[in-house]
Parts: structure tokens; sequence; C-alpha cells
């Protein structure tokens, strides 16, 4: 009990107890101010739904209006000629594959890294470093290039090993802090039964990661959802677009439509948006952790 | 010791992951940034020459200190806006995971989505922002957001701002929550109000989350490349052309491999050097206090 609440209970028994109420008060309105702020925050998003169902008449006569009725063309429209379901399908694979490739390949490099601290694994972790800061239109020339005279433009393997290369340092780092944390004398007991490196890796290892791969594949999956400059350049064929490249070509550069923006936003921030939902505490746990970090 | 260093097979898929389409590529950049490559053809080597034509052409002088600025711009905001929301939120559990979860929702979105909606928030005529201040009666405030060289760069940096505030909430959030009880209590105790206790109470405890929302912001927002694409292309007469845009577009509008592989070594060196120097800045500083 603070002092304050001492005061207020000795006064209490003479009449109304201003003091409280003016607090109760003062708390309620600024609760109400920053719930209103975080609103104020959400408008974008409750704007571009609101136009995704508005007709363009609609659009045209009052751009701020609620639409009259849950006008659905838009998305109708969108739907038959944006190719939508094949790009989440396209998004999907990539998404997954990538996933493969980061967890087992940062897996398995962050144990070394996690139990031998020496220059080579100061070396290693520089160069992961490197990685993540790099912008990847800094690397995109020369990757073009790569992919062209290997024949790995336009395909899905090429995509999927060029996104790999990008996640990987962040899977690094994120088994590296993970295994660290991790008892050794787990892996002296597997030793002394004569187990070798791959078999402690895999057996004693590998069954306690579940946590941090659940949050790191959440990451990869956002990234490569919302990436924008590889896909764009590296894959051509129509019917290996991602989501966002198939939002991009439907609704173009110059003259936008409304009436194509707003639907195929929606329809290209819905799979991810309804993970956040159920994935909520999960990503923001791994969003402050690696930030922590 | 032979058998822990075996080990480090471990790490042979991911370096070759790394080496083949990281590493490499950066020593490629490089080559071709020495050359006058085209994409097809023969790469004719030019030596320094890429580099003596950027950094004595005002016009990739200005592109370098736009990038730099646009990053000052919105790096400080970001941390205003994220310590002002997570210094509420501290103060308001009834409301705090809500919020937080909410105002994070804009980072979930790509850059591509809150580029074109945010085209259409910006746009003169029956853009929501104009409409909105038209309706409201400060109709005198409406602007051309985008359209305007004095204004487009601060409008696509609050567009960043707005998408990334709930990332440097959370990480502030994180850290008032590791600021032990007793200190915010005493404080209450001495009778100092909400304000003072933020300024000299927490705000000087917050230095570790503020070096890694700094950093981590400072990093992302270097590399910002979409939102000025699909928002302005780097018009109205440059005034938002930062040298991301400026390298995609010699690239894939020009086809001048050379000469973009010489703009992306010194945004390199530029991002590599920001981080070198924020990491020591801001450590020393830490470890100073």
């Amino acid at each position: 009990m603070s002092l304050s609440d001492a005061q207020t209970a000795t006064r209490a028994g003479t009449g109304p107890d201003w003091d409280l109420l003016r607090r109760r008060g003062k708390s309620l309105l600024v609760h109400g101010v920053v719930l209103a702020l975080v609103a104020i925050m959400l408008l974008p998003l409750v704007y571009m739904v609101m136009m995704s169902f508005k007709t363009s008449t609609e659009i045209a006569q009052d751009p701020l209006g609620l639409p009259d009725s849950l006008y659905w063309g838009n998305y109708m429209a969108a739907l038959s000629s944006m190719g939508y379901v094949r790009s989440v399908l396209n998004s999907m694979g990539i998404t997954i594959s990538v996933i493969v490739v980061v967890v087992f390949a940062g897996a398995m490099a962050a144990y070394p890294l996690a139990r031998l601290q020496n220059r080579i694994s100061r070396l290693i972790v520089m160069v992961m470093a490197l990685g993540l800061a790099t912008p990847n239109f800094v690397t995109i020339t020369p990757i073009y290039v790569i992919f062209r005279d290997l024949g790995l433009l336009d395909s899905y393997l090429g995509i999927v090993l060029a996104f790999a290369a990008l996640k990987l340092p962040l899977a690094v780092f994120f088994y590296t802090s993970f295994i660290a944390a991790i008892p050794i004398e787990l892996e002296e007991a597997a030793r002394l039964d004569n187990c070798n490196n791959w078999q402690i890796f895999w057996h004693v290892i590998r069954p306690l990661l579940a946590p941090v791969t659940a949050t790191l594949s959440l990451f990869v999956m956002i990234m490569v959802w919302n990436d924008f400059i590889y896909p764009l350049l590296l894959l051509t064929d129509k019917d290996k677009l991602t989501v966002m490249i198939a939002v991009y070509k439907f609704v173009g550069n110059t003259g936008i439509d409304p009436t194509k923006l707003f639907p195929a936003a929606v329809l290209g921030s819905l799979p991810l948006l309804i993970m956040f939902a159920v994935f909520q505490r999960k990503i923001m746990a791994g969003a402050t952790a690696g930030a922590v970090k | 010791m032979r058998a822990r260093y075996s080990l480090y097979w471990f790490t042979l898929p991911a370096l070759a992951v790394i080496g083949l389409f990281f590493i490499h590529p950066i020593v490629l950049t490089f080559d071709m940034s020495l050359t006058s490559f085209k994409g097809i053809g023969e790469a004719k080597e030019v030596g320094w020459r890429n580099y003596e034509r950027i950094f004595s052409r005002e016009r990739y002088l200005r592109e370098i200190w736009l990038t730099l600025w646009y990053t000052v711009i919105v790096v400080s905001a970001l941390t205003v806006t994220g310590l002002f929301f997570a210094a509420m939120l501290h103060r308001l559990p009834l409301i705090r995971n809500f919020s937080r979860a909410a105002l994070y929702t804009p980072a979930m979105m790509s850059f591509v989505v809150v580029g074109y909606v945010w085209q259409f928030l910006y746009s003169p005529l029956n853009g929501g922002i104009n409409v909105a201040l038209r309706d409201l009666g400060l109709g005198a405030f409406e602007q051309n957001w985008l359209g305007d060289p004095a204004l487009a760069l601060y409008s696509v940096a609050f567009t960043q701002i707005w998408m990334f505030t709930g990332f440097t909430c959370a990480i502030f959030l994180a850290g008032f929550a590791g600021i032990p009880e007793e200190i915010g209590e005493a404080g209450r105790l001495e009778g100092a109000t909400s304000w003072q206790r933020f300024r000299y109470l927490e705000l000087p405890l917050l230095g570790p989350s503020i070096t890694v929302s700094v950093m981590l912001t400072t990093i992302g927002t270097l590399k910002t490349f979409e939102l000025p694409f699909i928002l302005t292309k780097g018009g109205p007469d440059g005034a938002t052309r930062l040298l991301s845009i400026d390298i995609i577009d010699n690239l894939f509008g020009q086809y001048k491999f050379g000469f973009a592989s010489a703009l992306s070594i010194v945004m390199l060196v530029i991002v590599l050097g920001v981080a070198f120097l924020q990491n020591k800045v801001l450590r020393d500083r830490e470890n100073a206090s």
C-alpha cells in the first residue's frame, strides 16, 4: 500500500472521496486518450478494408464515407484476374522450402559456433553479421547474372537458395544464442556413451530446438512473404509469381485504380494478418527476444 | 582437440549457401564495379572510373546525403514515438498487450501493400488525408503530399514511421519490463510526477533498449527501397531519389550493371560504416554510464 492510499483510507470516513474520484477520472481519461491514439494508428488499415468494399462511384463521390453495402465485386474481379490462389501456393511453397533449408543449415552451423569460442567462430559470426547488415539490392546484380548463367532464373530452386542465403545469418544468430544456453553436461553424458558429434547434435541438441525453430519459422515466413526485390527480378513466369508480385503486377505502378488496389492489398496481407492474430504472442516475444540479444 | 575442430564440418552447408549466394556475389559486385558491363557481351575494364563519376557528380552525392538524412529523420522519429507509446502503455497494464499488438500490425504488412495504400491516402484530390482535412474544416492544410518536392521525402518517411512505431514500442516495452518495480515505487513515494519518473528514473535505465532500437532501425532504414519505389519512384524532381532507387534504376532500367555495382559497393560501405560507428559510439556510451 502506498502512502497516498493510506491517506485516502483515513479520509474515507469523512464524506465523498474526492481524491479517489479524481484519480479514477484521470486514469479513465488517460486510458481513453491512449486508446484513441492507437485507434488513429490503425485508421489506414480500416481505410484499406473499407475502400475495398466500395464501388468506383462511391469512391469518387464520397471518398471517406462508409460503403452503402458490402460490395464484393472488387474482390471477384481481383480473384479472377490476379492469379491469387496460384500465387499464395507459390509463396507458401517457397516459404516452406526456405524454412527447411534455413532451419537445418542454420541449426547445424550454430552448434559449433555456440560450443567453440575461437578465431574461426568469430570470423564466421562476423560474416553472418555482414550478411544481416547488407541490403539485398547490393547483391542482386551479381545474383541475377549468376542465376542467368546457371539457368536458375525463373526457377523455384534459384529463389529458394537466394532467400536462404539472405535469411541464414538470422537463423545462425537465433540458434547460436539458444544452443549456448543448453547445459554442456547433457552432451558430455552422451559423449561418454560413445556418441559421435552428429549423434549428439541429432539426438541431444536437435530435440531441444523446437521453440526457437517455431519463432524463426514465423520470422522467415514474414520476410519471404513480404519480400519484393528478389521475386520481382528473379521470377518472370506468371505461374511462379509470389503474392506480393501478383499484387504489384495486378495494381501496376501508374494510373492506379482504387477498385483494384484495395482488394489486392487486403488479399495480399490477409494470410499474414491471420497468422499474426493466431501466433501474436510468439511473434511479439520473438521480435523483442531477437532485439534484446 | 582434433575432435573439437571437426565440429566445424557442421557449418559447411550454411557456409556453402552463404558463400555461393552472398560472399561470391559481393566479390562479383566489386569486380563488376570496375567495368562498364552492360549485362551482355564483354565487360570492359574501366578502373575506378565509375567511382570517380559517383564522387564527382553532385547528383550522386545528393543521393547519398538524402539516404542518410532520410535515415536520421525516420530513426529519431521512431525512437520518440516508440518511447512515447511504451511509456504510456507501461503505465496502463489493462490495455498494454492489446495496444502493443495493434501498433505492431502495420509492421507485419509488406512495403508494397503499405506503399499502395498510402499512395492513395496521399493523393491530392480524393486521397484520404486531404478529404479528412477538408471534412474537419482544415482545408487550408491540404497538400500535394507526394507531388511537392519540399514535402515528398517527409511524406515517405512518415509512412515508414507509421509502419514501424509498433516495432520500437515493443522493444522499449521489453526494456521497461526489465526495470525493477521498486524504482517506480520509490519515485511515486517521493511525489515525482509521471513525467519526472520517466525522465529521471526510467529513461536512464532504458539505455540498452535505445541502443538496440536505434541500431536495428538504422540498418533497416538505410536499406529502404520499396516505399519510395512504390510511392514516388524517386520523384518529384529527385526529391526522394535514394541511392537504392538509383541502383535498381541503373540496373533494370538502363542495364548499366557496372555502374550499378559501383553504387552498390558505395551503399555497402555506407551501411557497414554507419553500423560500425553506431555500435562503437552507443556501446561506449553505455559502458561509460
